[in-house]
């Protein structure tokens, strides 16, 4: 076929210029490469935030005890958050389905037999299954009578609860937690790392009441988790229980606030925002630099064109109809665009790979940007070539060979 | 065979129009070696543009073989042009990065079939002109002479109906000069239709026909008697070393 032989003339045409080649390709594999990662970490951000939703709970309200933002555990210190809290929540706010008070310590050791472990602590109430849609995979559940009773139970983590006792149920087993030793009765269902790098696992549930009362000895909560009915009213809402906070704990703004409050919904529109703002420059960023590839590689195919005069005059004597000439070229910028691509992907997805392990950035390798980039490619291609192919087959050839 | 009939051409309109050829007539049979021979602004470069199909006369006809070849589009010229004529250049206008065998095979790129024993054909064409321990070699591997042969074996490749050649000698030595020149001598014993434009008395008269051109017409169309013997000159070039 005789445009794979014209086809062929661009190709080795490129191989027989190497360095002019590599200053054409540049652009293309930077703007690429750019582009490969910029996705790669878009996407990974994307499924980060996700999933911190998805474990957060879409319908979920955490009160948590402390000032700060977002998902900052509870600080020790602040022992203003209290049961009565979660009683004036529940009663005096609708369109609220749940409201369970928990206190929690992080790093306590915790001794079965020869082993010892540090893990969180965790005291909650019935509700706390439901509010964190978190139950006993094995065994019981926390219940209503261990709070009257503030009975010695508690539930294991799978993490755990395999420290402790390797493969073994645990279940009827004992285990010592400070100074106090716990009947366990159950085993919570594995939830997996956090992307964070916590290991939601590797920790305890007993009653609340036990926990204030024989454990922690305190009056006050670390967090409220409120479960709203409708997601769409988890802000609003969350204001409410800030407006009641205010009053029950004496704060008039813009005195800082003893507690903080955090939506799942508000959470992840601001993370999306900012890293979908953030994307969407670091895209035009990399469509910028593919546009600057495409415009050097116009130029050096013009002055190539230039340059080649000669040649273009004589391929024009031998029989070459304007259509080759202009071919030829548009196949070589595209090829230069296409190899580009090639190599833009291979160090885009390498240094993608390189950021997930070398640093915390989330990164997720999808099809999307190869559909993309091989898109761009032959558009740049196209677009930047058809001028030198233009001015090309647009050569006298009488002019040309002189 | 060949035959122009009142080919005119003129450059430019109006007051500044040129007149560059002024009816040339004449008829090249197949088989036939002619030079073309002009002083330079005789027109000679603009009958050598139009005989090749790089430019359009503006009157008068040019049968090629079968073919009326005034009134052809671009494509159809480039179409003729690759089957029809096979050209040598006074500058070879080899590609520099591409092999003797490449630079051959380059018009088969173009025509409308690639054939399978191209490659076959490029090694039969390149040994016809001498260059069979060549073949590999790159145009800056070897001697003008030898590069102009190989723009003779890619003329030939396609088996065209004419060899046109543009001062196929003009950037040579003498020796490698002449023998350009014996080389169309065997090509014309084979059959091929060869013309020659040139500028020099020497060259031409290789020829079995001169034409002369001067002020855009024909002077002068003449048979040569007895053209000169390639072989004798380099015999003679050899000597006239010795006695230095």
């Amino acid at each position: 076929m005789k445009i794979q032989k014209i086809i062929g003339e661009s190709i080795y045409a490129l191989g027989s210029n190497k360095l002019r080649t590599f200053f054409m390709t540049v652009g293309t594999i930077v703007g690429i490469a750019a582009l490969t990662i910029v996705m790669a970490v878009g996407a990974g951000t994307e499924k980060k935030v996700m999933q911190r939703v998805e474990n957060f709970g879409i319908r979920a309200i955490m009160v948590t005890a402390g000032g700060g933002k977002g998902f900052s555990p509870p600080q020790g210190g602040i022992t203003t958050l209290k049961l009565e809290d979660a009683d004036a929540i529940r009663n005096q706010i609708d369109g609220i389905e749940i409201v369970t008070p928990a206190a929690m310590k992080r790093n306590m050791s915790i001794k079965a037999g020869d082993s010892q472990i540090q893990a969180s602590v965790f005291a909650g109430e019935p509700d706390w299954h439901d509010a964190w849609e978190w139950y006993a995979q094995d065994g019981d559940p926390i219940v209503t009578e261990d709070l009257a009773t503030m009975a010695r139970v508690c539930l294991l983590g799978t993490t755990a609860a395999r420290d402790l006792f390797g493969e073994q149920s645990p279940v009827g087993e004992y285990v010592q937690i400070g100074p106090v030793r716990f009947l366990v009765k159950g085993v919570l269902e594995r939830k997996d790392v956090s992307p964070m790098g916590t290991d939601f696992d590797n920790r305890l549930l007993i009653p609340l009441t036990t926990g204030l009362r024989r454990l922690f000895n305190q009056e006050h909560l670390s967090y409220i988790r409120v479960k709203v009915i409708d997601p769409d009213q988890a802000t609003s809402v969350g204001a409410q229980i800030r407006q009641l906070l205010h009053g029950r704990h004496h704060i008039t703004p813009p005195q800082e606030d003893d507690f903080a409050i955090v939506t799942a919904s508000e959470t992840a529109k601001a993370v999306k925002g900012i890293s979908g703002t953030l994307n969407l420059l670091l895209t035009a960023l990399s469509g910028l630099s593919l546009l600057v590839g495409g415009v050097v590689l116009m130029n050096i195919l013009l002055i190539a064109v230039g340059e080649r005069q000669k040649e273009i005059g004589l391929r024009r004597a031998i029989g070459a109809t304007k259509k080759d000439i202009m071919r030829q070229f548009l196949a070589e910028s595209l090829a230069v665009t296409l190899l580009g691509m090639v190599l833009g992907c291979g160090i885009g997805v390498g240094i993608s790979q390189l950021l997930a392990q070398a640093t915390e950035i989330p990164v997720l390798i999808s099809w999307e940007p190869f559909v993309l980039a091989v898109v761009f490619a032959l558009l740049v291609g196209t677009f930047f070539g058809v001028q030198p192919a233009r001015k090309a087959a647009a050569l006298n050839p009488v002019e040309a060979l002189k | 065979m060949i035959e122009l009939a009142d080919i005119e051409k003129t450059y430019g309109q109006g007051d500044t129009a040129t007149r560059v050829l002024k009816g040339i007539s004449f008829r090249v049979e197949k088989g036939e070696y002619v030079a073309i021979m002009g002083a330079s602004g005789t027109g000679k470069t603009t009958m050598m543009n139009v005989l090749g199909l790089l430019d359009k006369p503006t009157g008068g006809h040019y049968r090629l073989g079968d073919d009326d070849v005034v009134d052809l589009d671009d494509d159809a010229l480039s179409h003729f042009r690759n089957r029809k004529i096979g050209f040598v250049f006074q500058q070879f206008h080899l590609l520099d990065r591409a092999t003797a065998v490449k630079n051959v095979l380059l018009p088969l790129i173009y025509a409308a079939d690639y054939p399978e024993d191209a490659e076959e054909r490029a090694e039969h064409v390149l040994s016809e002109v001498g260059l069979s321990d060549r073949m590999r070699y790159k145009p800056n591997e070897l001697s003008g002479g030898q590069q102009q042969r190989v723009a003779i074996a890619r003329a030939l490749i396609t088996d065209p109906e004419m060899i046109l050649a543009d001062e196929p000698t003009g950037n040579l030595d003498r020796k490698s000069g002449i023998e350009i020149l014996s080389i169309f001598k065997r090509l014309h014993r084979d059959g091929r239709t060869i013309i020659i434009i040139t500028h020099d008395q020497a060259v031409a008269e290789h020829a079995q026909r001169v034409i002369v051109l001067r002020d855009g017409k024909i002077a002068e169309d003449r048979a040569v008697d007895q053209p000169h013997d390639p072989a004798e000159e380099l015999r003679a070039l050899a000597d006239g070393e010795e006695d230095q």
